[in-house]
């Protein structure tokens, strides 16, 4: 089973380097491919200088458009497993271990790293934030039927079989609760396992206030649109 | 015929003209001049043909005959808005899709080539 680690990155010239000097310290052996996602700044050759392999996107196309091309990647290459991992700094790879194993072992085929499954109390949102957090939480578990405590984690690991499916349906900015609600409602075999997640190192977040004050309409109504999509029948081809 | 319907008539007989010139120039696809053809059709005909307009208005159950041809009119924006959004949502899904095949072939050539020079993005240059 090969894993590869997918780094998104948007203008993350100020992270990329500890995260990925961190990612070959702590995760030897690991294949890394960063997506520029159209950046601005020198994220490209940084990622370049701290020796990952990286696929340049000519426009910027979101968080999962980024994804997408690197599963489209990771297929094409022959991959087993394709492992999210935030460019900020946010996500420790000590726990990388931990995300891969169940998928890895084959127990399933998505892995999610949540912060809420050992109520890690170094993890305080804001207020809204953490509201918002619940409510995505208790939709999601409403509509697969299973409590999911993290949906907005963008710490995952997944199968082929979960790649397969995200070719044909993700969610281009938000690949949250939509995203896990369809991927359960093919009959992916998900879990979630316990991380910690650190503030951002540097840098601006990908979400400004007007994603912010977007992000409840489009991942709410993705949702309920998401439990009404017919799953899929047969593998997509690439 | 009276002032009203003759000014209609005209703007409809222009518009028509506009969209087939635009077609013709190959500015405008056949697909999209659909709709505006239609209209236009519309229009004239409700001009020509005076009771028309009475008979519908009629049917429809409305007052006026302004509330009629103001109906017809948002419906027919709304429409063309709606038809323009699907359209702009798929252009926006192949756009996605081939940015994706462009970022994966730019990779395969950087990797047979070496240097990145030759394929660096134009909006460097």
């Amino acid at each position: 089973m090969r894993p590869l680690v997918v780094v998104p990155a948007h203008n993350e010239e100020q992270c990329l380097p500890h995260t990925l000097a961190e990612l070959a310290r702590e995760a030897p052996g690991l294949d890394v491919v960063v997506i520029d996602d159209g950046s601005r700044d020198r994220t490209r050759h940084v990622a370049r200088e701290a020796g990952a392999k990286v696929i340049t996107l000519p426009v910027n196309l979101g968080v999962g458009g980024a994804l997408q091309t690197g599963i489209r990647y990771a297929l094409e290459r022959g991959y087993d497993v394709v492992v999210q991992f935030d460019a900020d700094g946010q996500h420790d790879p000590r726990d990388l271990p931990r995300v891969l194993a169940p998928v890895l072992e084959g127990r399933v085929d998505l892995s999610i790293g949540s912060r809420f499954v050992s109520d890690d109390p170094a993890y305080r949102a804001a207020p809204m934030r953490r509201a918002g957090m619940m409510l995505f939480s208790l939709v999601t578990s409403l509509a697969i039927g299973r409590r999911l405590s993290d949906t907005t984690s963008g710490f995952r690991a997944y199968s082929r079989r979960v790649m397969w499916l995200c070719l044909d349906y993700f969610p281009q900015d938000f690949p949250d609760a939509p995203l896990l609600i369809w991927l359960a409602r093919n009959g992916v075999r998900w879990t979630e396992v316990p991380v910690t997640m650190r503030p951002r190192v540097a840098g601006t977040s990908f979400y400004t206030f007007t994603r912010k004050a977007y992000y409840p309409y489009k991942t709410l109504l993705a949702s309920l649109l998401a439990c009404w999509r017919a799953p899929r029948k047969e593998e997509p081809s690439t | 015929m009276t002032r009203a319907q003759l000014i209609a008539a005209l703007i409809a007989a222009l518009v028509a003209l506009v969209v087939l010139e635009l077609v013709r120039r190959r500015r405008l696809s056949e697909d999209f001049s659909l709709l505006w053809v239609l209209a236009t059709l519309g229009a004239t005909m409700l001009a020509f043909w005076s009771g028309l307009l009475t008979g519908i208005t009629h049917a429809l159950g409305a007052k006026y005959e302004t509330s009629t041809i103001f109906f017809f009119g948002i419906l027919f924006v709304l429409v063309m808005l709606l038809y323009y959004a699907v359209k702009l949502t798929a252009l926006i899904q192949e756009v996605r899709r081939l940015a994706q095949e462009a970022a994966l072939l730019r990779l395969k050539v950087e990797e047979k080539v070496g240097d990145d020079a030759a394929t660096r993005p134009g909006r460097s240059a």
